[in-house]
């Protein structure tokens, strides 16, 4: 029993936080294991090999910018970023160096939750099913063919221009990752300027004509507005 | 990017630090050029014994007209020499042995360096004024925030401390709405933080808002995802335009403004049960309108909805309506930074409307 639950690593230096982040995630049985420096943190990570981390950006010794970059020197884990709300530019640096997503503080234990649950389905799906040619994705009602590339919603074909297609095949791809504007931009454009994420969330917004979703109900895109797009794995309430 | 943006700001005061010497030695410089045309016109009708005090005359108005003391000086100076040379015997022949002439120079200098000192001081004052009107502002808010700080604090202190020290004695609901209580004002004092994080961002004024280009779809899917998971059961009918609408603003605070008026319609619309956000364009504007059809604003709250319903506290000491009222005037504070216009009133048909304007960016094809 206890060997099968996951191993959560939580970097987190204010204790009141760190003891109820514990709270909750051992009351949802993961295992916890604790640090509350990034040099700390860094000997764990290599010695547990946790199965998620939960990072805290402002530490007392380093940036844990530091940590991101060091474990995604060799390692794909997880890795799930606390942040505050005053620093989007944060949130995109941790996205673009490699972290998974982000949960901005102060938030609540089912959000939480939900957002650990995500990251690891995402990670193991995306451990088993590859990106191989000819391989379909599948979420729910949607459908996408990589090989022909065409897109179906309920067996029913949704016409989207190449352009479209590719934001929508990238986003599935990296399913359930938190993908910041540029680097959608770089990996579908391959170049940007200045006017570049308004044709990005442009192409976005004709993409969403297309499937016929009003703004805020539930769809297999979800945006953070000035950070990016993801695909939304199983969607939990 | 902040580095750039300070540069520029450096660039554009001295080009106003130009523009403002250019603008003063104009007035100063046609002052003086009426001032001798006059001695001229007093040379001709051969009363020109008048013409020190018609040059005492400009260079009053000189030290008025211009900024600092320079330009009252340099024309007493040149008057001086005006005076000497072209207006009193020996004319056209500079003479400093006269002493009329030192005299007159004496005076016209005297009065530059004094206009210079009043209006100087004048503007200080008024300046001075202008910042403590400020300050004053700040302190209210200030003040009326702790005052509204206190209240939640105090349920959540008083309710953990109740639960670890009697959880047995009290019955599981009990402690389920012990528990309620502390998340609903911490939830509160979220909302508060937020807004205040907001007003605080813009009112340095120091640092100018960031303003990038953001397609209408985005902003009010993240407000109405954020929206939706706060009040699962509240319905807002939406109603935005089919084409494309691009808005230059800061995301943030945008989404903060939408979010503030919808939350306001939830908190204070008695028997609301129509919620709706519209948006729709007119020439270069985009006009946003949340209405709803609830008990309406009272009336005499309208005057003062957005200057801070902070003003106007001292009525409701009880302090059980806690609610500041500054999330509408945080709603203003935006807007009116982004250059746009907010207003809030009641419907024909019953239930509040409130509308802001933002101006929306031409779409140039790919």
């Amino acid at each position: 029993m206890t060997n099968n639950r996951y191993k959560i690593l939580l970097v987190e230096d204010e204790v009141n936080i760190r003891t109820v982040m514990t709270a909750m995630l051992e009351a949802a049985e993961y295992q916890v294991i604790l640090a509350e420096t990034c040099s700390l943190a860094l000997n764990l990570f290599s010695s547990y090999q946790p199965d998620v981390v939960i990072l805290d950006l402002g530490l007392p010794d380093m940036d844990g910018m530091h940590f991101l970059e060091e474990v995604r020197k060799e390692s794909l884990t997880p890795i799930i970023v606390l942040s505050a709300r005053t620093n989007d530019q944060d949130k995109v640096q941790a996205l673009d160096a490699g972290a998974n997503d982000y949960v901005t503080k102060p938030f609540s234990s089912a959000e939480f939750l939900a957002r650990i649950r995500m990251t690891l389905r995402n990670y193991r799906h995306s451990a088993e099913a590859g990106k191989f040619p000819g391989g379909k994705f599948r979420l729910r009602d949607l459908e996408i063919d990589y090989d022909s590339r065409q897109v179906f919603v309920a067996g029913e074909e949704i016409k989207l221009s190449q352009t479209e297609y590719n934001i929508v095949a990238l986003l599935s791809e990296h399913c359930g990752k938190m993908m910041t504007y540029s680097s959608i931009i770089k990996a579908v454009w391959g170049y940007s300027n200045e006017g570049s994420t308004k044709k990005l969330q442009v192409n976005m917004a004709n993409i969403r004509r297309k499937f016929k979703v009003k703004p805020g109900e539930a769809w297999y895109i979800a945006n953070e507005l000035g950070v990016g797009y993801r695909m939304n794995g199983d969607r939990e309430t | 990017m902040e580095k750039k943006i300070r540069k520029k700001e450096t660039q554009k005061k001295e080009i106003q630090k130009k523009e403002a010497i250019g603008k003063n030695s104009l007035i100063a410089a046609g002052v003086f050029a009426l001032a001798v045309i006059c001695c001229l016109a007093l040379q001709k009708l051969e009363v020109q014994k008048q013409s020190t005090t018609v040059f005492v005359f400009a260079v009053f108005l000189i030290s008025l007209a211009t900024e600092g003391y320079i330009y009252g000086i340099l024309s007493a100076f040149a008057g001086m020499l005006a005076v000497n040379y072209a207006f009193t015997y020996p004319y056209y022949e500079l003479d400093f042995n006269i002493p009329v002439n030192l005299i007159s120079a004496v005076i016209m200098i005297t009065v530059a360096i004094l206009t210079g000192t009043l209006t100087t001081k004048l503007k200080e004052n008024e300046a001075a004024k202008a910042e403590s009107e400020k300050e004053r502002m700040r302190a209210n808010l200030l003040r009326a925030i702790s005052h509204d700080l206190r209240t939640p604090l105090t349920t959540i202190y008083g309710a953990s401390s109740t639960l670890l020290e009697n959880r047995e004695g009290l019955t599981r609901e009990q402690q389920d709405s012990v528990l309620k209580s502390i998340q609903e004002d911490a939830e509160w004092l979220m909302r508060m933080v937020e807004n205040v994080l907001s007003i605080t961002r813009l009112d340095e004024g120091r640092i100018k808002l960031i303003k990038t280009p953001v397609v209408l779809d985005d902003l009010i899917e993240t407000v109405m995802t954020k929206f939706s998971a706060r009040y699962p059961e509240q319905k807002v009918s939406l109603d935005i335009p089919d084409e494309i609408v691009v808005i230059p603003m800061d995301g943030i605070l945008i989404e903060q403004v939408l979010g503030n008026i919808l939350e306001n319609a939830m908190l204070h619309a008695r028997g609301m049960t129509w919620l709706s956000l519209k948006v729709f364009t007119l020439g270069k504007q985009a006009i946003f309108e949340i209405a709803d059809n609830g008990c309406g604003i009272p009336r005499q709250r309208l005057s003062s909805l957005f200057t801070g319903g902070y003003a106007d506290r001292e009525e409701r000491v009880d302090g059980r309506k806690r609610n500041t009222g500054i999330g509408l005037s945080v709603c203003a504070t935006i807007i009116k930074a982004h250059g746009g216009e907010i207003s809030g009133e009641n419907r024909k048909g019953g239930g509040a409307v409130f509308r802001f304007t933002l101006d929306k960016e031409e779409i140039d094809d790919e």
